[in-house]
């Protein structure tokens, strides 16, 4: 309960901290607006050349497409900011802050900074997801949604996993900035099923980076594509990769006290 | 070497000893951005495939080839980020630059241009990679690599000013990413950045022909990657050499207008 | 004699927003935003001619760097007049900007990841300093501040009182003939602090350039400026010499005896106030101080008696604790 209520602190200064900015609620709005019309226009661009891209139809991808959305918006507004934030502590020796905090510092670190606005994405992405079944050609059923709901849920916190198992790296590497931009990079690859990309592409987005489990198998769940097996894989992977990022985490914060003593 | 260009000499070298200490950074940056194309890439050979070999003409191959330089004139293009500006002013180091007798861009231009030399090293190995696994088609002819050397730096110059200007509206209301995310888009659709140019609905293609975007991206990978008639060659130099004037002129008015207010309010 | 700095009535007003803590205020602060009018600079005037170290005293916020900031061409004036080597700052003409520097103790100038002697290239091509001039100047600089040795290392790699000195070093290879220091010695240890202030006196000997110097630590201010501004609330509160200033604001001098026999009760001559082990301290007012350390003499068996101003610390804070008392 207390951790709970920590996160419930920290979302109400983060808000707080955001509402300063009143130009940026319109903002926020019009970038999601933007980057949601930028997708639509790349959809109908290679939908204007072909009716299906390996195996995928045109209101499937947009399933996926809605899913990249809402995660993103998860990633930019906590995960994201939080990480920078961590990078930052650990260049500039002020983790120690976090650290002698009587708090499960793992927790901390991915909760201090939110962007609020940017979690319009969330909001926009639920809406591509919601539209996109209008328009697919067989509905999915209420075990397809619950599937659907795990699988998203896993998803979120793969993507927390591996952002926070990477920035991690930020205690032995100092200069880890261009990781941003290389986790971005991936990251956007996601926007189409990993299904179509080749053998050894796919591969490292499965395991690699997690991109299949976070993004292509939710969309699955809604496209029948799901099987129970893959979901429990997907559930197994999520337990495994928290596991070996907290033991990261463990190994860092050790080499971070020795190197800062 | 004294003037403007022993300027560019010696912060074009600062920038290079630099970025060599930075090369794993340098990489991994690299490999993030080479991962946009790749995509791209790997989308449009999928239509291929699906469309029984080509889009519109272009082939898998000219897929590939297209997405190959694109790696390199991306790289050539990275110029210094409008999000910069506001951590350049809150930290005073555009105050250390104003209380100095020479006009701040020409420490840009220079230091992201020796950067290229870094760049360019490091993205040699990757090209090849790229080329081994997506099987690339070229039909280059001297006169193109010609034309392309000097395109890509022009390609550069203007991709710098535009930044640039975009980048000053910082001295007037900071926070301003959904601008920079409107001009990025924009850039994104309509430069060939996302796809070549040919693939846009007419209307859009003649868009692009009128704005500057195409000629930091489409225009120097088509030199190489496309088939350009002689007179669309020249043509593209003549267009970059317009944008630069132009981008030249707008950096002079801006900054103008930008250091006014920067004085009167200061940080 | 002409003068370098010449300032009429300075004036800088800034316009910030303002806004409560709170929820609340946040929401409301989004639909309407109150303003407050700050006058960060109201209404200085000073001259300064080629060759002085003036020393800018006051507490923060009073409207040193402000001021410096508007000296240097970095901020426009409200209104007044400012004219430095002949220029208007605010026009930054190349020839004004290659005429003078800025150093600020808080903020590096120097490429972090190379060399200084890398850097130094680098304002060589920025002021376009001719190569002989430049060498001479720079082994000069690399010679008085002693840092032959750093100047080939990383600046990351230095420690702040080294990287100060090569910061230092950078500024003035082109020769300034006027110098801006904004706390240069901010942070350095006492040692450091020394050294610094050693060479500022020494290129000002040489070079014969004006200074304008802030600093907090009371030793800088001592030791290089024979005259010192004192500035309050964007107001000239004292400006001449450190030994009128201490004239101006403390009327009192302390005049301490050891006396043959302690314990005897000298309350009678002025207000006693703590002092060392087997020594006693009586206030006097300045004006009676040769006569009440004559009676002294007279009086007791005294085998010691000096006579000292306030250490110039307590000079200052009483001049500020003077101005808000009238202020209020």
């Amino acid at each position: 309960m207390q951790a709970l209520r920590l996160v419930g602190t920290y979302l109400r200064i983060g808000v707080q901290a955001e509402l300063q900015y009143r130009s940026n609620v319109l903002f926020s709005v019009v970038q999601s607006l933007v980057a949601v019309g930028t997708s639509l226009a790349v959809l109908a661009l290679v939908f204007s050349h072909t009716d299906d891209l390996g195996g995928w139809s045109g209101s499937e991808l947009l399933v996926v497409m809605g899913v990249y959305v809402l995660l993103g918006g998860v990633l930019r507004s906590v995960v994201q900011p939080s990480m920078t934030q961590l990078m930052d502590d650990v260049q500039h020796g002020t983790l120690d802050f976090v650290l002698t905090k009587p708090a499960d510092a793992m927790l901390l670190v991915s909760i201090r900074r939110i962007e609020l606005w940017q979690a319009v994405d969330v909001l926009v992405g639920a809406g591509i997801v919601g539209y996109a079944l209008t328009r697919l050609d067989t509905r999915p059923g209420a075990l397809a949604v619950a599937g659907f709901a795990v699988a998203l849920a896993l998803g979120v916190v793969v993507l927390w996993a591996f952002w926070l198992l990477l920035t991690t790296a930020a205690f032995w590497v100092v200069r880890t900035d261009s990781l941003v931009e290389l986790l971005s990079g991936m990251y956007q690859a996601g926007r189409w099923p990993v299904t179509i990309y080749p053998g050894w592409l796919r591969i490292g987005f499965t395991f690699l980076v997690p991109l299949a489990f976070a993004i292509t198998v939710p969309a699955q769940a809604l496209t029948g594509r799901l099987s129970g097996w893959l979901l429990l894989g997907a559930a197994a992977f999520t337990v495994a990769l928290v596991a070996v990022t907290r033991w990261v985490w463990t190994l860092g914060v050790r080499a971070y006290s020795g190197a800062s003593a | 070497m004294n003037g403007l260009p022993g300027l560019y000499s010696v912060v074009g070298r600062t920038a290079v000893q630099t970025q060599f200490q930075y090369r794993t950074s340098n990489y991994l940056f690299m490999l993030g951005m080479v991962a946009e194309p790749v995509v791209y890439l790997v989308v449009w050979q999928t239509v291929a495939d699906a469309q029984g070999g080509a889009v519109q003409g272009i082939t898998a191959g000219d897929f590939a080839a297209y997405y190959i330089v694109w790696t390199l004139v991306r790289n050539m293009n990275i110029v210094f980020t409008p999000y910069g500006w506001e951590d350049r002013i809150r930290r005073g180091e555009l105050s250390g630059r104003l209380v100095q007798p020479v006009h701040p861009l020409h420490f840009d231009l220079a230091y992201f241009a020796g950067w290229k030399v870094v760049v360019v090293l490091l993205w040699v190995p990757i090209a090849a990679v790229l080329a081994l696994l997506f099987r690339p088609t070229f039909d280059v002819s001297p006169v193109e690599v010609l034309v392309f050397l000097v395109a890509i730096w022009g390609a550069y110059l203007i991709r710098s000013m535009l930044l640039w200007v975009l980048g000053m509206v910082t001295f007037w209301t900071t926070r301003v990413s959904a601008l920079y995310e409107l001009y990025f888009t924009a850039e994104l659709l309509l430069s060939g950045r996302l796809l070549p140019l040919a693939l846009l609905p007419a209307w859009a293609a003649t868009a692009a022909d009128w704005l500057p975007f195409r000629y930091t991206f489409g225009y120097p990978i088509e030199v190489l990657a496309g088939d350009l008639t002689t007179a669309q060659l020249w043509g593209g130099l003549a267009a970059q050499a317009a944008w630069v004037a132009i981008g030249a002129g707008l950096v002079a008015v801006v900054w103008r207008f930008g250091v006014r207010r920067y004085s009167a309010v200061g940080n | 004699m002409e003068t370098a700095i010449r300032v009429r009535d300075l004036r800088k007003t800034f316009r910030v927003p303002e806004r409560d803590a709170g929820l609340a205020a946040s929401v409301r602060s989004l639909v309407r935003r109150r303003y407050r009018e700050v006058h960060a600079v109201a209404g200085v005037s000073v001259d300064v001619a080629p060759g002085e170290v003036v020393g800018f005293l006051g507490p923060n916020g009073a409207g040193k760097t402000t001021t410096l900031k508007m000296l240097s061409g970095l901020l426009v004036p409200t209104s007044g007049e400012v004219s430095v080597l002949g220029h208007e700052p605010s026009r930054r003409e190349k020839a004004y900007l290659g005429r003078m520097t800025l150093v600020m103790g808080n903020r590096n100038q120097l490429q972090w990841d190379i060399p200084a002697l890398d850097s130094f290239e680098l304002n060589r091509a920025v002021y376009r300093i001719p190569e002989a001039d430049f060498r001479r100047t720079r082994d000069e600089l690399v010679e008085l501040l002693e840092i032959g040795d750093l100047v080939r290392k990383p600046v990351r790699t230095l420690s702040l009182g080294e990287r100060m000195k090569a910061e230092v070093a950078a500024a003035l290879l082109h020769r300034p003939q006027v110098l801006f220091l904004d706390e240069p010695t901010i942070g350095l240890d006492i040692g450091a602090q020394k050294r610094l202030r050693g060479f500022v006196a020494e290129y000002n000997r040489r070079h014969g350039a004006a200074v304008l110097l802030t600093s907090h630590y009371m030793a800088d201010v001592q030791a290089l400026c024979p005259r010192v501004v004192v500035i309050d609330h964007g107001q000239v509160l004292f400006d001449g010499g450190l030994r009128e200033l201490t004239a101006r604001f403390s009327p009192h001098q302390t005049i301490t005896v050891q006396l043959a026999t302690p314990g005897a009760d000298l309350s009678g001559y002025g207000t006693v106030v703590p002092a060392d082990e087997g020594r006693v301290a009586v206030q006097v007012p300045k004006a009676q101080t040769s006569a009440v350390a004559a009676r002294l003499l007279a009086d007791h068996a005294v085998t010691d008696l000096t006579i000292e101003d306030p250490p110039i610390e307590d000079v200052i804070e009483q001049a500020f604790a003077d101005r808000s008392a009238v202020a209020s």
